[in-house]
C-alpha cells in the first residue's frame, strides 16, 4: 500500500473518532437526567430565558434535528458561550491550550528520555538487584495518585527548599529572556509530577519487549559472530524493541491528558485542566463540554501523528 | 521469584487456553494457592487489602464520623490527633477511616458493574462474530479518548453523589475489561471442544455460560483487580476536582478540602495520610494480581 493512501486512511479514522466523541457527548447531554439548557447557559437563568434558549438552540425540536444543528455548530467552531466570562468557550480554551500542550509534551519527552534507557538498563541486568529496583519503581509509579506526587514535590522543592516556584506558569513581572526563564522554572514541578506517574508503564514495556527481542535468533547470530554485547543491545535489539514502545505513546495519551488535568489543578497551571477545575466549581457546563471535545481532538490528532511516524519507522505497516 | 511485568493479557495468553473446567478447577485452584502461599509480596498485599476491608467495615467502631467542627484547627499529628486536624478542626484519622469505607464501596461497586457488563459484551462478541466488529470499534474508540474530562462533564451534569461516581466510573471502565477478556475469549471460541459443544446443544446461552465463561475466568479475576484499582484512582480524581459526594468522606474529598482551604501544601498531614491510603490500596491490588498471575502459571510453578 502506498504511503499516501496509508496516511489518508489514518486521517479518515481520526475524523471518525472525533465524530464518535461528538456524538457520545451529544447523546449524554440529551439523554441523561439534567437540563439540556444547562449545556449552553447558566443554571441561574429565569424561566423565560430558558424557554428562549431552548428555542434558539432548537432544543424543542426532535432529537435528530437537534443533532444536525449540534454538528453544524461544532463544525463552525461554535462551542457555546461561557456564562461566567461571557465570551465564546472556544476563545477561553484556545488561550489555555498552549499551556496544556507545553506541559504534556515536556512530560512526554522527559518520560521517554528517562523511561527508555531505564528499561534498557533493567532488561540488560535481568533478574539482578538493579532490575528488581527498576521494576518496583515502575509498579509503584503506576499506583500513585497524581495530586499526591504533585503536592509532595511542591512541599519539598517549592515550600521547604524554595528552589522552584509553587504555582502558575510564569512571573508577571518578567520580560524578554527572563520571561522564558520563568516559564521554564514554573514548568519543572508539574512536568516532573506528570512524568513520574507515566514512567512506570514505559519502563516496564521497554523492559519486557527488549527481553523478548534479546531472545530472538538474530541476537544469537550476532553473538555467534562475536559482536560486543553493548553493540547488540543498543544497535540490534533496541531498534526492534522500540516499536511497541512507540505505540504505547498513542495508547497512553488519554491517560496523560487526564493526569494533566489533575496536575494543573495542584499547581494552578493556567492550562485547560485548571480551566476544567474552575468550571466545575462554577458549574460552567459549556466550558466543560468544550474542554472535553478540544482535548479529545488534540489526543486524536496526536495519536494520528504517532501512527504516521510509526508507519515511517516500521516498513511492515505500509505493506500490510 | 516474582516477576513484576504487568501485562495480564500476555501472561494469560501464555498458558494453554483450554482451562480445565468443573472438578479439575478445584485441583488447579489448590495448586495456585500452594504456589501463591510462597510469595511474600502477594501475601503482604493480601494482608493489606484484608486490613483495609476490616477498617472499612469497622469504621463506626474505630472513629466517630468527623462532622462537628473543633477548636483545634490545623494541628499537626500528635498523641491526641494521630493524623492531625484539618482547617475546620476535624480529626483527619477519622476522615481517612471513613474515607476507606467510601473508597472501597465505590471501587467494588464500579468494578463489579464494569466487569459484568464488559465480560458479557466480550463473550457475546467472541461468540457471535457479526457483533464483534461493532463491539471492537466501540471499545477502540472509547479507549482512545481522554475519559477523565468526559467523566467530569457527566458527573457535573448529573450532580455529585455516590451513585453518580459509581455509574460514571463503571461506564468508562468496561471497555478495558472487554479488551482483556475478548482477546482470551476469541482463542477459546475456536477450540475444538467448543465445536463439540455446538454439536451437543443448539443453545448459545449454554455454551457461553458453561464453556466460554469458565475458560476466561482467570482473565476476569485479574481484571477485577486492575479495574478496581483504576476505579479508586478515577473516583479520587473526580472527588479531588470537587465532584465527590459532599455528604460522605472519601480520600479524594480530604485532598479537595485541603486544596480549597489553601492549606494543602503547608499542612502536609492533610495530603500525606489520604495519599498513603490510596497508594497502599492501589499498589497492593496491583501486586496481588501479579502474584496471582505468577502462581497460576504452571511454567513458574514447575521450577
Amino acid at each position: 500500500m502506498p504511503r499516501s493512501s496509508f496516511i489518508l486512511r489514518r486521517l479518515g479514522r481520526s475524523v471518525f473518532t472525533i465524530w464518535f466523541a461528538v456524538t457520545v457527548t451529544f447523546l449524554l447531554l440529551r439523554l441523561l437526567p439534567g437540563d439540556p439548557a444547562l449545556a449552553v447557559a447558566s443554571p441561574n437563568m429565569t424561566d423565560e430565558a430558558r424557554a428562549a434558549l431552548l428555542t434558539q438552540y432548537g432544543l424543542d425540536k426532535p432529537l435528530i434535528v437537534q443533532y444536525g444543528l449540534y454538528l453544524a455548530q461544532l463544525i463552525q467552531g461554535n462551542f457555546g458561550v461561557s456564562f461566567t466570562q461571557s465570551v465564546p468557550v472556544m476563545d477561553v480554551l484556545l488561550q489555555r491550550l498552549p499551556w496544556t500542550l507545553l506541559l504534556t509534551v515536556t512530560a512526554l519527552v522527559l518520560t521517554t528520555a528517562i523511561g527508555i534507557p531505564l528499561g534498557v538498563l533493567a532488561a540488560s541486568k535481568k533478574g539482578r538487584f538493579l532490575d528488581k529496583i527498576v521494576q518496583v519503581i515502575g509498579v509503584t509509579g503506576q499506583s500513585i495518585f497524581v495530586p499526591s506526587i504533585g503536592v509532595l514535590l511542591l512541599f519539598v522543592f517549592g515550600l521547604t527548599l524554595r528552589w522552584l516556584p509553587i504555582g502558575g506558569a510564569y512571573d508577571t513581572d518578567a520580560y524578554g529572556l527572563d520571561w522564558y526563564g520563568s516559564v521554564a522554572s514554573h514548568l519543572v514541578l508539574p512536568a516532573v509530577s506528570l512524568m513520574l506517574i507515566q514512567l512506570g508503564s514505559y519502563v516496564l514495556t521497554m523492559r519486557s519487549t527488549l527481553i523478548e527481542a534479546l531472545g530472538e535468533d538474530y541476537v544469537t547470530l550476532a553473538k555467534a559472530n562475536g559482536l560486543p554485547y553493548r553493540r547488540i543491545l543498543w544497535k540490534h535489539a533496541l531498534r526492534n524493541a522500540l516499536l511497541p514502545t512507540t505505540t504505547l505513546i498513542g495508547l497512553q495519551l488519554g491517560f496523560l491528558v487526564g493526569g494533566a488535568v489533575l496536575t494543573e489543578t495542584v499547581f494552578a497551571y493556567p492550562g485547560i485542566g485548571r480551566g476544567i477545575y474552575e468550571a466545575v466549581t462554577q458549574l460552567d457546563f459549556p466550558v466543560l463540554q468544550g474542554a472535553f471535545l478540544l482535548l479529545a481532538i488534540t489526543v486524536v490528532v496526536a495519536n494520528m501523528l504517532t501512527d504516521i511516524v510509526y508507519g515511517f519507522l516500521d516498513p511492515r505497516v505500509k505493506t500490510s | 521469584m516474582t516477576s513484576l511485568e504487568f501485562d495480564p493479557a500476555a501472561t494469560v495468553g501464555m498458558t494453554t487456553p483450554a482451562e480445565p473446567v468443573a472438578t479439575e478447577n478445584e485441583r488447579a485452584g489448590l495448586a495456585t494457592w500452594r504456589a501463591f502461599r510462597t510469595e511474600p509480596l502477594g501475601l503482604i498485599s493480601l494482608g493489606i487489602l484484608a486490613l483495609l476491608v476490616v477498617v472499612a467495615i469497622a469504621a463506626p467502631l474505630l472513629a466517630p464520623y468527623p462532622a462537628s467542627y473543633g477548636t483545634d484547627v490545623l494541628k499537626p499529628p500528635s498523641l491526641d490527633y494521630l493524623f492531625g486536624t484539618d482547617s475546620l478542626g476535624r480529626d483527619v484519622l477519622g476522615e481517612v477511616i471513613w474515607g476507606t469505607q467510601q473508597s472501597l464501596l465505590v471501587a467494588v461497586s464500579a468494578s463489579v458493574i464494569a466487569i459484568a457488563f464488559g465480560t458479557l459484551v466480550a463473550v457475546l462478541g467472541a461468540y457471535f462474530r457479526k457483533l464483534d466488529g461493532f463491539i471492537s470499534v466501540i471499545v477502540d474508540l472509547t479507549l482512545s479518548l481522554p475519559v477523565l474530562p468526559l467523566m467530569i462533564l457527566i458527573a457535573a451534569l448529573i450532580g455529585p453523589s455516590t451513585g453518580t461516581i459509581i455509574g460514571v466510573v463503571a461506564a468508562f471502565s468496561w471497555p478495558e475489561v472487554t479488551r482483556l477478556v475478548r482477546s482470551q475469549a476469541l482463542t477459546v471460541v475456536n477450540l475444538p471442544y467448543v465445536d463439540a459443544a455446538r454439536l451437543m446443544t443448539t443453545s448459545p446461552l449454554w455454551i457461553i455460560s458453561k464453556h466460554i465463561v469458565p475458560a476466561v475466568t482467570p482473565v476476569i479475576v485479574v481484571s477485577v483487580v486492575v479495574t478496581a484499582s483504576r476505579a479508586v484512582l478515577s473516583a479520587a480524581g473526580l472527588a479531588f476536582l470537587g465532584l465527590g459526594d459532599p455528604t460522605t468522606w472519601s480520600w479524594g474529598r480530604i485532598l479537595y478540602e485541603a486544596q480549597q482551604s489553601g492549606a494543602m501544601s503547608s499542612a502536609w498531614w492533610l495530603t500525606l495520610f489520604p495519599s498513603i491510603a490510596i497508594l497502599l490500596l492501589v499498589l497492593s491490588a496491583t501486586l496481588l494480581s501479579i502474584a496471582y498471575n505468577d502462581a497460576r502459571n504452571p511454567r513458574n510453578r514447575a521450577r
